[in-house]
């Protein structure tokens, strides 16, 4: 029996469908068997990060009105073995779908699967409650930032009253040389306030919006900070203890660059 | 706060000015003027209830009172109440919707009534409140969040957000957090705010109404 994790942030664009798609692949490169099912009725787009925008078939709406078995709707991976997705219908708004019929599909895949993630829409409306429906835990993702902070905040509230348990904590984009100059606000003022566990820290990292725009998951990409920072988090899921490295305050570069032009 | 022709009082549904005396409009704009400037801050929007159960004034000085509050102050005037055996009706634009204010001194509302204790943190768009007493909370109100309580309100973490103590108007009430660092601070119809950027000071914190009729917030040591 598998798990069902709504990613979600409340706040738009800090990475929640990133975030799906690349611990969804991350997860599967580890050998589990991955569903991610794409909850933004509307405005879908984890099918375009995967790269799979023109293999979509059917959606979630299409089992929901049963046009199609479950199964069948199921999108597999162009790279990775055992990941599919389950897209969400574009012409269908967000509240023709009703909690309960969510809570039936991620019932039946989780039968089957080790990991269904539900990528989450932004906002606290009908399309989260849809989100959350069938999700047992959480994984909230905000960025270093007030604004992403508070809307975590009252999100967590939310889940909290669903009796979703654990939550845990992904801070996405957070960039060691902004937060040494006291511009950023750091890993420990943003747990002071949110006060659930953190899964992992992902860094800045420029690579996602190339790896977003091809279609590529960033973890195919490896070596790249992101990539690396995914994969520990996708192994920490899976129950294995990974510690979550501490950022070097400056950047790699600039350390490399000083250390250039001392020797010029 | 009072003073000896008005009285300001805040009940659940807002704030009543209350006109006592026998005196006449001119005396109580002079006595409103006097009272509104010594509390210092800003009303622009609040409601205020005009209870006339004492006064003689007529239909046309309540009009007069309310253009007045609205003109000078930007006070919304959300009801009146006026004796029965006062042969004038109401004549207010504004609607008398509100009950009729309890005779009852805002002091002598029961403060640990029933106390209230919360073991989670109070987050952003959650608000817990006690309007028969005490709060006291074992966690963090995080910005955005929110707690009322006709009594005190006792956080034994953060207080991030907004806190609202003595809601029916004591003004005994106080405010004590282990981190206070609110957005706003209530005590009865008192409003408080941390300067901008007020970090923790890392000490418990207590915030009271002082002498000067404003909150001030000090180290907590003892409660006295």
């Amino acid at each position: 029996m598998g798990k069902v994790i709504v990613i979600t942030s409340g706040k738009g664009g800090v990475g929640k469908t990133t975030s799906t798609a690349n611990l969804g692949t991350a997860l599967a490169m580890i050998s589990k068997k991955v569903v991610i099912i794409d909850a933004d009725v509307g405005l879908r787009n984890l099918d375009v990060v995967m790269g799979l925008e023109s293999r979509v078939v059917y959606t979630s709406m299409d089992v929901i009105e049963k046009r199609c078995e479950l199964e069948k709707a199921l999108v597999k991976d162009r790279r990775v073995e055992d990941l599919f997705l389950l897209a969400a219908s574009q012409r269908n708004r967000k509240d023709d779908i009703k909690p309960e019929q969510m809570l039936d599909i991620c019932e039946r895949l989780k039968e089957i699967y080790d990991f269904v993630l539900v990528d989450s829409p932004a906002g606290i409306e009908q399309g989260f409650h849809n989100a959350a429906a069938g999700a047992e835990e959480a994984i909230i993702i905000t960025t270093p930032d007030v604004s992403a902070i508070r809307d975590a905040d009252r999100i967590i509230g939310l889940l909290q009253n669903q009796n979703i348990e654990p939550i845990n904590l992904i801070l996405n984009r957070l960039s060691p040389t902004l937060v040494k100059k006291g511009n950023m606000i750091s890993k420990n003022d943003v747990l002071d306030i949110l006060n659930i566990d953190l899964l992992g820290i992902v860094p800045e990292d420029p690579g996602v919006i190339a790896s977003t725009n091809r279609g590529v998951p960033l973890v195919h990409n490896d070596g790249s900070p992101g990539a690396d920072a995914y994969m520990r988090i996708a192994r920490r899921m899976t129950g294995q203890r990974i510690p979550i490295p501490e950022m070097r305050d400056d950047n790699f570069f600039s350390n490399i660059l000083k250390w250039f032009s001392r020797n010029k | 706060m009072e003073n000896s022709i008005v009285k300001l009082r805040g009940y659940k549904d807002g704030l009543h000015l209350i006109i006592t005396p026998k005196v006449d409009l001119v005396e109580v704009e002079t006595a409103v003027k006097e009272l509104l400037e010594r509390m210092n801050q800003p009303l622009s929007g609040t409601s205020i209830h005009i209870d006339l159960t004492t006064s003689p004034l007529t239909s046309d000085d309540m009009k007069e009172l309310e253009t007045y509050l609205t003109e000078n102050y930007d006070l919304v005037v959300s009801g009146v109440n006026i004796l029965d055996e006062n042969d004038e009706s109401p004549i207010l634009a504004a609607p008398a919707t509100h009950s009729i204010a309890p005779n009852l001194q805002a002091d002598d509302q029961p403060d640990f009534g029933q106390a209230k204790i919360v073991r989670q943190t109070i987050r952003s768009g959650q608000t817990t409140s006690c309007l028969t007493g005490s709060v006291l909370i074992y966690g963090d109100v995080n910005p955005g969040g929110e707690v009322v309580a006709s009594g005190d309100i006792i956080v034994l973490g953060a207080l991030r957000g907004n806190a609202h103590a003595g809601a029916h108007g004591k003004l005994s009430s106080v405010i004590i957090a282990m981190e206070l660092v609110p957005l706003q601070l209530q005590i009865g119809t008192y409003v408080n705010r941390p300067p901008l950027g007020q970090k923790s000071r890392g000490y418990p914190e207590i915030a009271r109404v002082g002498a000067e009729d404003v909150i001030i917030v000090e180290e907590f040591i003892k409660f006295n």
